[in-house]
C-alpha cells in the first residue's frame, strides 16, 4: 500500500506510526502500574462519592450552648427558635464563666447569653439585648453561625415588636418593612453535593493531568531510557506529545466515568450544555496542565524532585483558582497571578457548562486564554527537553 | 576480647541461605577467612555477593545456616551489636555511604566520632590515611566534587577510621578508572599488611580475582569454587591458545564443534582445552581447524576467567548462536569509512570536554574507545550520534554529515547505552515492537526481525515476559537486538557490558564479532572492562578529552613494552616484607598484586637477578621470579601514569 503513496506521504505516515507507537508504549507502561491505576480509580469513583457526600460549607449542627437567666416564656421562645439543621442545641449552662470554659474546649461552636428579665424588658417595651459568643477558629462556619444567629434574633425582635403594637397580619403591611427575596439560579436546591463535587472532579483532573505525564517524562530520565529515545529518529515533540496524547485519553475516561457514573446518576448533577463541548474542553485543560508538568519534568532530575516541584504548583492553583473560594475575594496581585492558572479557566467552562449550559460565544475568552497558556507551557517544555541533554 | 587466636577463622559461614519473598537469593554457602586474609567474593551482579556481605556485616536478616564473626553467631540484632566495633563495612555504590556537601576531612571527622575514635587517635589515623590515599591536599573539598577514584578512597579511609579489624567492603571497584584501581587495591593491601587487618572484599571485574589471597566464584546464589588462585586454576587444568587464522569466521565456526570455549579477540582466536599437554593441545586445535593454517600460535596458563567460565558452563551448556543467521538484508555498499571523526572539539562553559579528537572506523571494524570516567567518551559518542552539536570540527556517519544531517544519522545507526535502554514495564516482544514502530519498520518487516531477535538472544519462550524480570546478560542481549532491529551498519554501544556474567560477555561478543565479520557492521563501542578491549580490532585511549595513543591491542602492547620494558613478577614468602625491600632497592614501580609483586623492567635477566640480591639479604626467600605477558590494563595504566606524570611536570614547569 505504502508503494502507492509518494515519498512524501510516506514519510508522514512513518511520522504517524512512530507518534503511535510511542502513545501506545506510555498506556501499556501507565497500565502496568498498579499502584497508580488503584489511585486513578479510586480518586474518580470512590474519592467522588465520598467527598461530594460528606463535604459541606453551609452551616450544619454547630453546636449551641445556652445560658438562660430569665427563664421565662419569651427567652425558651427564643432559643427554640435556634434549630437543626443548622444548630444543634448542647445543653443549658448555669454561668456565663461555663460558656468560655465550653468554648474552650471546643464542646460549643457557639454561647447564647440571655439576660435575667429579657422578658420583663420586652413587655415594657424596653429595649434589651442578648450577647451570643461565637468560636471563628473555624471561620467560615463561625461567621456563619453569627449571621444566622443575627438573623434569627433580628426575625425574633421583629415579631415580638409587631405583637407588642399588637398589629395583624394586614396592619403590618402599612409598616415600612423590607423584604429581601433570594431567587436562586443554576442550583435552585442550593444542593451542595453539586458543586462540591465537581470541585473535587476538577482537582483531580489537574492533579493526575500534571502529575502523569511528569512522572512519565522523568522516569524515562531516570532509567537513561531517554538516551535510546534521543538517538532515534524520533523528535522531542513526538516524545513529549504521546505522553500527553495517552495521559489525556485515560483522564478523558476516568472522568467519564466519574461524571457518568457517580455525579449524575447518584448526586444528580445536571449537565445542561454540550457534553461533547465539555470533554473536548476538558482534553484542552488537561493538554494546558500537562505541559506544566512537561515543564516540570524538564526541570528535574527524578520522581521524588518532580513530585516536589508539582506540588509546589498544584497546591496554590487548587486552592485560588477558585474551587474552595471564589476569585472575587482575594487581594488583586493574587487574581492576576490566577490568571496563569489554568484551572481557573477550566472551572468557568465546566460550571458554564454543566450547571449554566453555556456554550463556545460565552466561554471564549476562557477557552482563548486556556489555549494560549497551554501553547506557551508546551513550547517552553520542548525548548528545555532540547536544552538539558546539550 | 573474645578471641586472640589466630587459629580460630575471623568469619565462618555455614549453608548460608537468604530468600527476598519467593525469590533465592543465596542458597547454602560455606565460607571461612583466616586472619590477616584479603578474601574475594567475584561474580556477576545479582549472584549473592551483597546479601552474604551483609549478613557477614549484622546488617541483613537471614534465612538459614549460620555466620559467626569474631567466634559470635550472628542471629540477633544484640549480636551484631556485639561485633560491629570491630568491623568496618563500606556498602555498594559509589560514595554512597559519604556526605556530599560535607569536605573530606568532615566526612572522615563525622565517622570517627560516630566511632567513639579519641581526638589524638584520630588526628594520627587521619593523616597517615591521608598521605597513604594521596587525599591531603584535596581536605577542604567538598566530597561531591571528588572523582569516583577519590570518592571509593574518601570511603575507605572512613571505613578503616576506627581500626578494625574486618573490613567488608562491597564491590569498591565498580565504575572506577583502571588507574584510581591499582591504586586503591595498592593501598587497601598496604594496610592489611601493616595493621594485620582482614578484608573480606567483592567485585564483578574477572581480571582482579587474582589480587586476592583465597576467593570463591560466585553465581547464581551459589559457591562454584573457593580456594588460593592456585588451588582454583588447578580446579580446571588445561591449556589456553591462541592464534591466528583465517578467515577468522570459518576457524571459528570449525573450532566451536569440538570446544567449549573459543572466543576471537581482534583478528586472533581465544581457544581453551582442557588438555594439559600444550604440545599436544596445539596438534588438536590444527587438526580441528583443517585446511585453515593458524600462525601466531601462542599457549599459555588458563586464566581465572577462563576457569570461571569453565566451571560455569559444566553446571548450564551454552548455546551455540553460530548457527543463526545474523542480518537478512545484505552489506552495506560503500565498503569504505563508516565513521570518521575530524578534529572534534566540545566546550561546556569554559572547560573543554573534548579536544581536537580525529579517527577512522571502517566497515566491519570493532573499534574501542577506551579512557578513565570523564575523559570524554561519552561526549565524543553524542557529537557523532547528532544528540550534541560539536563546539568545532566535523564529523561523518555511515555517510552522512553528523553537522547537517543529524535526522539521517539517527535513522542509519543502531546504539546501546549502559543502562540497556529497554522498558522493564514492557514485554520482550513489546520492547521489540516499540523500538521497530520508532525506526518506521513496516509491520511485516517487524515480525521477521523479532523472530531473529528472539532466536540471537536466545529468548524463545520468553516473548510474554516482563523485560525486568530477565536476568541481565538476557536484557543485554535483547537491547543489543533492539538497537539491531532496523539493520543499522553502524553500531554505537556504550559500555554495554556492566553487570553481565562472564559467560553472557561472552555471548554477546560472539555475536558482535559475527556481525562485523559476516555482515561488515561498524561497530564503536566504548568499555572500563580492559579484558574486553583485547576484542576490538583497533583502539584509542582517550585522556583529558584527547585520543593521546592508539593501534591494535597487540600494538599497543608492544609499544609499551619497548618504552617501559617487560612485566615482571616475583613471588616470595613475605611479599609485604619482600615489596619494601624492593622499592629501597630502587624498583620504584613495584607493587603488590595479590600475594605477588609486580614491577617493569627494562633488561628482565639484570633486573631479576637485581632484584634476587636486594631480598637475599633481607632473609625473604624468592620462590620464583619470571616475566608476565602485558595485559590491556597494564598498557592503560602505564599510560595514563605517565600522562598524570607529564602533566605534573609542565604545571610545576609553570609555577617555576
Amino acid at each position: 500500500m505504502n508503494s502507492v503513496l509518494g515519498p512524501r506521504s510516506q514519510r508522514a505516515v512513518i511520522w504517524w506510526r512512530r507518534l503511535v507507537v510511542m502513545t501506545r508504549k506510555e498506556m501499556l507502561q501507565l497500565f502496568r502500574d498498579i499502584p497508580i491505576m488503584l489511585f486513578l480509580v479510586y480518586s474518580f469513583t470512590l474519592g467522588v462519592y465520598i467527598i461530594g457526600s460528606g463535604l459541606r460549607s453551609q452551616l450544619h449542627n454547630a453546636s449551641l450552648a445556652v445560658y438562660d437567666a430569665d427563664h421565662s416564656f419569651s427567652s425558651r421562645d427564643l432559643i427554640h427558635k435556634f434549630r437543626a439543621p443548622f444548630f444543634r442545641l448542647e445543653g443549658e449552662i448555669a454561668d456565663s464563666q461555663e460558656g468560655l470554659r465550653w468554648l474552650d474546649r471546643g464542646k460549643a461552636m457557639a454561647v447564647l447569653e440571655i439576660p435575667a428579665r429579657f422578658h420583663e424588658q420586652l413587655v415594657a417595651g424596653e429595649p434589651t439585648a442578648v450577647q451570643l459568643l461565637v468560636d471563628t477558629t473555624n471561620s467560615p462556619q463561625g461567621l456563619s453561625a453569627a449571621g444566622y444567629a443575627a438573623r434569627i434574633v433580628a426575625r425574633f425582635g421583629q415579631e415580638t415588636a409587631l405583637a407588642r403594637v399588637g398589629s395583624s397580619e394586614e396592619s403590618s403591611q402599612n409598616l415600612p418593612i423590607i423584604v429581601s427575596d433570594h431567587r436562586v439560579w443554576y442550583n435552585p436546591d442550593q444542593n451542595e453535593t453539586w458543586f462540591e463535587s465537581i470541585s473535587h472532579l476538577l482537582r483531580q483532573i489537574t492533579i493526575f493531568a500534571i502529575l502523569l505525564p511528569a512522572a512519565a517524562l522523568v522516569r524515562e530520565k531516570e532509567r537513561g531510557t531517554v538516551e535510546q529515545l534521543l538517538v532515534s529518529p524520533l523528535t522531542p515533540f513526538q516524545i513529549m506529545v504521546s505522553k500527553v496524547l495517552a495521559m489525556t485519553v485515560v483522564i478523558l475516561c476516568a472522568t467519564a466515568v466519574g461524571l457518568f457514573g457517580i455525579m449524575q446518576p447518584v448526586f444528580g448533577v445536571p449537565i445542561k450544555g454540550s457534553i461533547v463541548l465539555f470533554f473536548a474542553l476538558t482534553a484542552l485543560f488537561v493538554f494546558t496542565t500537562a505541559g506544566m508538568g512537561l515543564a516540570a519534568a524538564t526541570l528535574t532530575r527524578n520522581q521524588a524532585q518532580v513530585g516536589m516541584m508539582t506540588l509546589l504548583v498544584v497546591a496554590p492553583m487548587l486552592l485560588l483558582s477558585g474551587l474552595t473560594a471564589p476569585m472575587e475575594v482575594m487581594p488583586a496581585w493574587v487574581r492576576h497571578l490566577m490568571a496563569l492558572s489554568p484551572l481557573r479557566y477550566f472551572i468557568e467552562i465546566t460550571h458554564g457548562i454543566l450547571l449554566k449550559g453555556a456554550g463556545l460565544r460565552v466561554l471564549g475568552d476562557s477557552i482563548l486564554a486556556m489555549a494560549i497558556l497551554g501553547g506557551a507551557l508546551f513550547g517552553f517544555s520542548m525548548w528545555r527537553f532540547r536544552r538539558q541533554f546539550e | 576480647m573474645v578471641n586472640c587466636d589466630p587459629s580460630i577463622p575471623v568469619v565462618r559461614v555455614s549453608g548460608f541461605c537468604k530468600r527476598y519473598r519467593r525469590h533465592v537469593a543465596v542458597q547454602g554457602v560455606d565460607l571461612t577467612i583466616r586472619k590477616g586474609e584479603m578474601y574475594g567474593l567475584i561474580g556477576p551482579d545479582g549472584a549473592g555477593k551483597s546479601s552474604l556481605m551483609k549478613a557477614i556485616a549484622g546488617v541483613l536478616a537471614y534465612d538459614g545456616g549460620a555466620v559467626e564473626v569474631f567466634g559470635v553467631k550472628v542471629d540477633s540484632e544484640q549480636a551484631a551489636e556485639r561485633i560491629k566495633h570491630r568491623i568496618g563495612f563500606l556498602p555498594q555504590g559509589l560514595g554512597l555511604n559519604l556526605y556530599p556537601e560535607l569536605s573530606i576531612e568532615e566526612n572522615i571527622d563525622f565517622f570517627a566520632r560516630l566511632r567513639l575514635v579519641p581526638e589524638r587517635d584520630l588526628a594520627d589515623r587521619k593523616a597517615r590515611l591521608l598521605a597513604m590515599t594521596r587525599l591531603d591536599r584535596f581536605r577542604d573539598r567538598p566530597m561531591k566534587h571528588l572523582s569516583g577514584g577519590m570518592k571509593q578512597k574518601l570511603g575507605l579511609i572512613c571505613t578503616l577510621i576506627h581500626e578494625p579489624e574486618l573490613a567488608i567492603l562491597d564491590e569498591p571497584t565498580t565504575g572506577v578508572d583502571p588507574v584510581s584501581r591499582r591504586d586503591f587495591w595498592a593501598i587497601l593491601a598496604e594496610l592489611l599488611q601493616e595493621r594485620g587487618m582482614t578484608a573480606l572484599v567483592s567485585t564483578a571485574y574477572m581480571d582482579e580475582a587474582a589480587r586476592f589471597h583465597r576467593l570463591s566464584f560466585v553465581s547464581n546464589g551459589r559457591v562454584l569454587a573457593s580456594g588460593t588462585p592456585a588451588e582454583i586454576r588447578s580446579l580446571v587444568p588445561g591449556t589456553v591458545v591462541t592464534l591466528l587464522a583465517s578467515p577468522q569466521i570459518e576457524a571459528l565456526a570449525r573450532l566451536k564443534r569440538d570446544f567449549s570455549q573459543v572466543e576471537t579477540l581482534g583478528p586472533l582466536l581465544h581457544v581453551f582445552t582442557e588438555q594439559q599437554d600444550q604440545a599436544e593441545a596445539v596438534k588438536r586445535i590444527e587438526a580441528g581447524l583443517g585446511d585453515i593454517e593458524a600462525e601466531q600460535v601462542q599457549t599459555d596458563d588458563p586464566g581465572l576467567e577462563d576457569v570461571f567460565v569453565a566451571l560455569l558452563v559444566r553446571g548450564s551448556p551454552v548455546k551455540d548462536t553460530s548457527s543463526i543467521p545474523v542480518r537478512s538484508s545484505g552489506r552495506p555498499q560503500h565498503d569504505g569509512l563508516a565513521i570518521e571523526a575530524r578534529g572534534l572539539i566540545r566546550d561546556f562553559g569554559s572547560f573543554r570536554a573534548v579536544d581536537q579528537v580525529s579517527f577512522q572506523v571502517k566497515q566491519g571494524e570493532i573499534f574501542g574507545l577506551l579512557g578513565a570516567n570523564g575523559a570524554g567518551k561519552t561526549t565524543v559518542i553524542k557529537m557523532l550520534n547528532g544528540i550534541l552539536p560539536p563546539t568545532a570540527g566535523e564529523g561523518w556517519v555511515a555517510g552522512a554529515d553528523m553537522r547537517k544531517a543529524g535526522g539521517v544519522i539517527k535513522e542509519r545507526i543502531g546504539y546501546m547505552s549502559q543502562a540497556f535502554s529497554l522498558y522493564l514495564d514492557l514485554t520482550v516482544a513489546e520492547n521489540i515492537r516499540l523500538f521497530a514502530g520508532i525506526y518506521g519498520v513496516g509491520r511485516r518487516e517487524a515480525d521477521e526481525r523479532l523472530k531473529w531477535i528472539v532466536s540471537m538472544a536466545g529468548l524463545a519462550g520468553y516473548e510474554s515476559h516482563l523485560t525486568g524480570r530477565l536476568p541481565m546478560g538476557v536484557r543485554q542481549r535483547l537491547a543489543l537486538g533492539c538497537a539491531l532491529v532496523h539493520s543499522p551498519h553502524v553500531l554505537f554501544l556504550d559500555e554495554p557490558t556492566s553487570g553481565v556474567d562472564p559467560i553472557g560477555r561472552r555471548h554477546f561478543w560472539d555475536i558482535l564479532s559475527r556481525l562485523s565479520r559476516e555482515q561488515g557492521v561498524a561497530i564503536l563501542i566504548t568499555t572500563h572492562y580492559m579484558s574486553e578491549a583485547e576484542h576490538c580490532d583497533h583502539l584509542a585511549l582517550m585522556y583529558a578529552g584527547r585520543v593521546v595513543t592508539g593501534g591494535s591491542p597487540g600494538e599497543m602492547k608492544r609499544q609499551v613494552e619497548q618504552e617501559a620494558g617487560h612485566l615482571l613478577e616475583v613471588v616470595a614468602d613475605q611479599p609485604g616484607k619482600a615489596l619494601v625491600h624492593l622499592q629501597r632497592a630502587g624498583f620504584h614501580g613495584a607493587a603488590l598484586f595479590g600475594t605477588r609483586i609486580h614491577f617493569f623492567c627494562r633488561d628482565p635477566v639484570r633486573d631479576a637477578e637485581c632484584a634476587c640480591q636486594a631480598l637475599a639479604s633481607s632473609r625473604v626467600t624468592i620462590k620464583s621470579v619470571t616475566t608476565r605477558p602485558l595485559s590491556l590494563e597494564d598498557v592503560f595504566v602505564y599510560k595514563v601514569m605517565a600522562l598524570e606524570e607529564q602533566e605534573r611536570a609542565s604545571t610545576s614547569g609553570d609555577r617555576v
